[in-house]
């Protein structure tokens, strides 16, 4: 039972309940992926072997419970940006370095009501600013399918434990695109939910109006199921729907394309990567024989949403990030002769160079002087991309893109230049700004064999369908085999 | 309006509003960086906005209110282990420069 | 100094914060509780733990919008809560969540009455909700921050600058009070913070239309004191503008045992708060049909319960306006009336006996060692005769120094008063055996000798006689 750890959920959840192993087995078989793979991959932070075991000692006793929880003795790492009780919580930064989390985000404690154990908290961009996990303060993380190359970001570490089979599904936070540039670079499905749909609360807070916890997953049924577990209302985040949540995952045995009409956008595929754009057009003919129909949408403001993102995300970030202060908790500079110098010190030896930039970008933006002109201005073009994308779904049911212009790129590659970096997530950042539901999956290998995603962006809390579509396109292509 | 680069004084004065201490280098590299990623952002000045109106991200079935009842839900020992310094039960720090 | 004031006059304008009478706290579910160990109610929300988010109090709003309608403000169906953002340890998030831009009203006004008997009515600018920070507390190795305090619920009340005489702004300020503490919207106890004042004062000579550079006074805990430090203020600006000195923009603190305002710090460059709508929280949303409910579940309010009690108690405005000061008053005289079914002496009693002494003591009716039910309890004692009004006060004065029932000290001292017709005659006898000449003066036509008389048999009988039975018996054997 040695490749226990590479079973996807579907097939784990078959195994509990044919008696074919114990969530003991599983989860060492993990611990021993863990301890042969993460040295290299640098994928997991923190993984407590007692704590792993002890999850899993308890779920045996209560085999019966097997049948009735939806991810019995699934093991899942959790982004280190998401608070779960005693566990270290420190968002790639070294300001929250030994910070434990004094209570559990919500989306976990869903998980482990529903039988999850939590595996490890894994590797991310500080404070998931990035797109290749370069920026965490405590390494950066490497792709599975080339240890050359980043894993994408800022769910990096999340996306690498999955793709490495570390672990079948892990949680990971998506602003601007960090968990579907991170599953396309990776092969996997990821999910970035409605606005609104999935609680927030327990997940450290980088820019509070584009922020979504969400999985990652080999396949769109176990993606599909971690995200039914995880959403819906949550009395601690007010800006939680109340919308009940279906069933994705039994749903997905409904999938059909007959009568949906998918967006794309020409434009839109200037300056990708040609293996990306032949993938692409692969995948729209492989919908289009399914009998969806494709049509030629126009979405003229979203040509702005690099400028709007990267002034509405810091601007928040700027007032988000100012309660590591060295005061309350975390890291407090070893010298200071005041509280002023305790607060400059603190903050300036704390946050690295990434989060240092986008929180003075945030703070001149929110300045006097030139609150009007950028973060106003920001928000209002906001408004006009989110009106591109409903008049784009008076003439289709979804919108495809490629998930990133490229495939995987080589640690260091785009570290010189900010805006190379943030032009990796231009076709993600949109859907942030709209509030609207994506996923991405699997479409394809370049030439180096590198994995391509496709993204498919749906209507306001149309997930259901939106994973339906993907898992019609998966049935078509197929799933990756994994390194 | 922006330059391509901020002056040495901008960035120091917008670090100081972060409460954010930068060593000389990294007021160069801030210079440059800030500049380059401003510049950029001046697109948005053409833009044409049909109706200067600004985004409502939060569902509109959000429920807004919580009832006011006292709860003791979460545990106030693992929020007090994590302070830097603790002195008389409180988070301890140096004598406060009256500034604000 | 009266030609001066006849020269200038002063500009003040007052922001009050007042904390909100509800049990939980603005944004999260510790409770909302003065005096509680250090750092006993805090959760992740309030101490701005990583993740941590907000939750808007429903019944901090209602109180807000009764707030609202009692200050006859225009109230906003949709506004905007807002980050203040600012670096303070007792500020945990780095921001205090507010309003800015859109509070939930705007727009109301407050009448008051003067001394000199004239009604005068001040602007409410608008009123806006706040959440609390915490506490710095100065210790043996510099500070320590108590987070108690940090998210517990305000509304900051901001007045035109229509005030100006230090009288108007004690008048506004104690209007103010009742009316939140009526409402049951602020608890009002200035001692503990839970209703703060900040006066912003300018000087200018009569007639300018311009205002002049304004000074703040800030915290000052009690309108006496917040009377006075204008007064001391206004003073010292008319004083800099005669001397030809330029008045500095600067925040002052009132030292109450120096009796003058004192210099808290220049105002530095002009803060820079970067106010932005909060992402975690929606436009809050205050509907007619909310606003219709909160109306209907208004408590009285201060005016209302003065007409009432002119109506119902047959009190004179003057008695009415002084028993409905505060809260605690008005309602400690309605318990006494209510005992004693004797409104109008119950009126007296409150008023005249009660304040005066509460006053010498320098307490408050709230800790007042004689309740309600044993002021009545001692009216309705006087009213049936069983003691006489002077021997009452000293029987009031025993139960304002030990807190007993007035039964008890009438029993223990004896003070019942002597209604026995036999025991008074007794009395009457041995004062007529005693003053022969003065018996026969009036038996001469000097009548209005009956008063030595009824004077005598009282020193005989210790004050304990029924002065009324005195009177009547004193007549009848004489005559």
């Amino acid at each position: 039972m040695s490749s226990l750890h590479s079973l996807d959920i579907q097939s784990l959840l078959a195994g509990y309940q044919k008696n074919d192993f114990s969530v003991q087995e599983v989860a060492k078989s993990c611990l021993e992926a863990i301890s042969k793979k993460n040295p290299q991959l640098n994928a997991l932070l923190e993984v407590s072997k007692d704590r792993v075991l002890a999850r899993a000692a308890e779920l045996d006793q209560k085999k019966s419970d097997a049948q009735r929880l939806k991810l019995f003795g699934v093991p899942i790492a959790i982004k280190d940006n998401i608070l779960v009780k005693d566990w270290q919580c420190t968002a790639g930064s070294k300001i929250l370095q030994g910070y434990r989390s004094p209570y559990t985000a919500t989306t976990v404690a869903r998980l482990e009501a529903e039988g999850a154990v939590v595996l490890g908290k894994a590797n991310c961009d500080e404070f998931a600013m990035g797109s290749s996990n370069e920026s965490s303060a405590f390494g950066p993380c490497r792709n599975p399918w080339d240890l050359e190359r980043v894993p994408g970001g800022s769910s990096g570490g999340s996306a690498a434990a999955v793709a490495g089979s570390l672990c079948p599904a892990a949680l990971g936070s998506d602003t601007g695109g960090s968990i579907r540039q991170p599953a396309s670079l990776c092969g996997l499905v990821g999910i970035k939910p409605s606005y609104g749909r999935v609680s927030r609360f327990g997940a450290i807070a980088y820019a509070s109006s584009l922020d979504q916890v969400g999985p990652l997953g080999k396949t769109v049924w176990d993606s599909a199921r971690v995200l039914e577990v995880i959403s819906g209302w949550d009395r601690f985040d007010a800006t939680t729907s109340k919308a009940p949540v279906p069933s994705y995952s039994d749903a997905l045995k409904e999938s059909t394309l007959k009568g949906l009409k998918f967006g794309f956008c020409k434009s839109w595929l200037e300056g990708v990567d040609p293996a990306v754009q032949k993938a692409f057009e692969n995948s729209m003919q492989l919908l289009k024989q399914a009998g969806a129909e494709i049509v030629e949408i126009d979405l003229p403001y979203t040509k702005y949403s690099l400028s709007v993102y990267y002034l509405i995300a810091p601007s928040e970030a700027s007032s988000n990030l100012a309660r590591y202060d060295g005061v309350h908790y975390g890291f407090r500079a070893p010298e200071f002769k005041d509280s002023e110098t305790l607060y400059n010190r603190s903050r300036g030896q704390g946050f690295g160079k990434e989060v240092k930039l986008r929180i003075m970008l945030g703070t001149y933006a929110l300045s006097a002087g030139y609150y009007d002109a950028f973060y106003l201005k920001a928000t209002q073009v906001r408004k006009m991309i989110q009106q591109d994308f409903s008049n784009a779904f008076k003439k289709c049911d979804a919108v495809l893109t490629p998930t990133s212009p490229s495939t995987a790129f080589k640690l260091g590659e785009k570290s010189d230049d900010p805006l190379k970096m943030y032009l990796s997530d231009v076709f993600t950042l949109p859907v942030n700004l709209a509030g609207l539901p994506a996923v991405s999956i699997p479409c394809g290998l370049d030439d180096l064999r590198l994995p391509i995603g496709l993204q498919i962006i749906g209507r306001p809390f149309d997930e259901l369908r939106l994973l339906q579509m993907a898992r019609v396109h998966e049935s078509l292509f197929g799933v990756l085999k994994h390194p | 309006m922006v330059l391509l680069m901020l002056s040495k004084e901008e960035v120091l004065k917008i670090a100081q509003l972060a409460r954010l201490e930068l060593s000389p280098e990294e007021v160069v590299f801030f210079q440059n960086r800030l500049g380059r990623v401003l510049d950029y952002m001046k697109e948005l000045n053409g833009v044409k906005l049909e109706a200067a109106a600004t985004v409502r991200h939060v569902p509109e079935d959000a429920e807004p209110f919580r009832e006011d009842v006292v709860e003791e839900a979460f545990d106030r020992e693992a929020i007090m282990r994590n302070a830097p310094a603790l002195d008389e039960g409180g988070f301890s720090l140096p004598a406060i420069l009256e500034s604000e | 100094m009266t030609d001066l004031n006849n020269k200038y006059e002063a500009v003040i304008g007052l922001e009050v914060h007042a904390q909100l009478l509800t049990k939980s706290k603005m944004f999260c579910s510790c409770a909302n509780q003065f005096g509680a160990a250090i750092n006993a109610n805090i959760c992740p929300v309030c101490t701005g733990q990583p993740g941590a988010l907000p939750a808007v109090n429903r019944q901090a709003i209602e109180l807000g919008v009764r707030a609202a309608m009692a200050l006859n403000c225009q109230i906003r169906n949709e506004s905007i809560f807002a980050r203040k953002n600012y670096f303070y340890p007792d500020l945990p998030k780095g921001y205090q969540i507010s309003q800015y831009e859109k509070p939930f009203c705007e727009k109301g006004s407050l009448t008051v009455r003067l001394k000199s008997g004239e009604q005068k009515q001040f602007g409410i600018t608008r009123i806006h909700f706040e959440e609390d920070a915490g506490k710095n507390v100065h210790a043996s190795h510099g500070t320590v921050v108590n987070l108690n305090r940090a998210g517990v619920p305000l509304i900051e009340i901001v007045s035109e600058p229509d005030m100006r005489t230090s009288h108007e702004a004690g008048q506004y300020l104690r209007a103010l009070h009742s009316i939140l503490q009526f409402g049951d919207i602020c608890d009002g106890n200035m001692e503990q913070g839970n209703f703060r004042c900040d006066a912003n004062i300018s000087v200018r000579k009569r007639g300018d239309s311009k205002f002049g550079t304004k000074v703040e006074l800030k915290n000052i805990n009690s309108f006496r004191f917040v009377e006075k430090a204008i007064e001391y203020e206004i003073e010292r600006q008319i004083d800099l503008v005669e001397k030809g000195e330029p008045i500095r923009q600067q925040t002052r603190t009132w030292n109450s045992s120096k009796n003058i305002t004192e210099l808290m710090r220049e105002k530095e460059s002009a803060h820079d708060y970067r106010y932005f709508p909060d992402p975690d929280l929606a436009p809050l949303v205050i509907s007619e049909a909310w606003i219709k409910s909160i109306r209907s579940q208004m408590p009285e309010m201060p005016s209302q319960v003065l007409a009432r009690f002119q109506k119902d108690y047959a009190l004179s405005e003057y008695d009415a306006g002084v028993l409905t000061a505060t809260k605690e008053l008005a309602s400690f005289y309605e318990q006494t009336a209510a005992q004693s079914k004797n409104p109008k002496a119950s009126a007296n009693w409150v008023a005249n006996e009660l304040l005066g002494r509460l006053n010498a003591a320098g307490k408050e009716i709230a800790n007042s060692p004689v309740k309600a039910q044993q002021l009545g309890d001692l009216v309705t004692r006087i009213d049936q005769g069983e003691i006489s009004g002077k021997i009452a006060k000293t029987v009031f004065e025993e139960m304002f120094l030990t807190g007993r029932n007035p039964a008890e000290i009438i029993k223990e001292k004896g003070l019942v008063q002597i209604s026995d017709t036999g025991a008074i005659e007794v009395a009457i006898d041995k004062v007529i055996a005693a003053n022969p000449s003065q018996v026969a003066d009036y038996k001469a036509g000097k009548v209005k000798l009956l008063g030595f008389f009824v004077g005598q048999v009282m020193k005989e009988t210790q004050g304990q006689a029924n002065p009324g039975m005195v009177n009547e018996l004193v007549k009848k054997k004489l005559d």
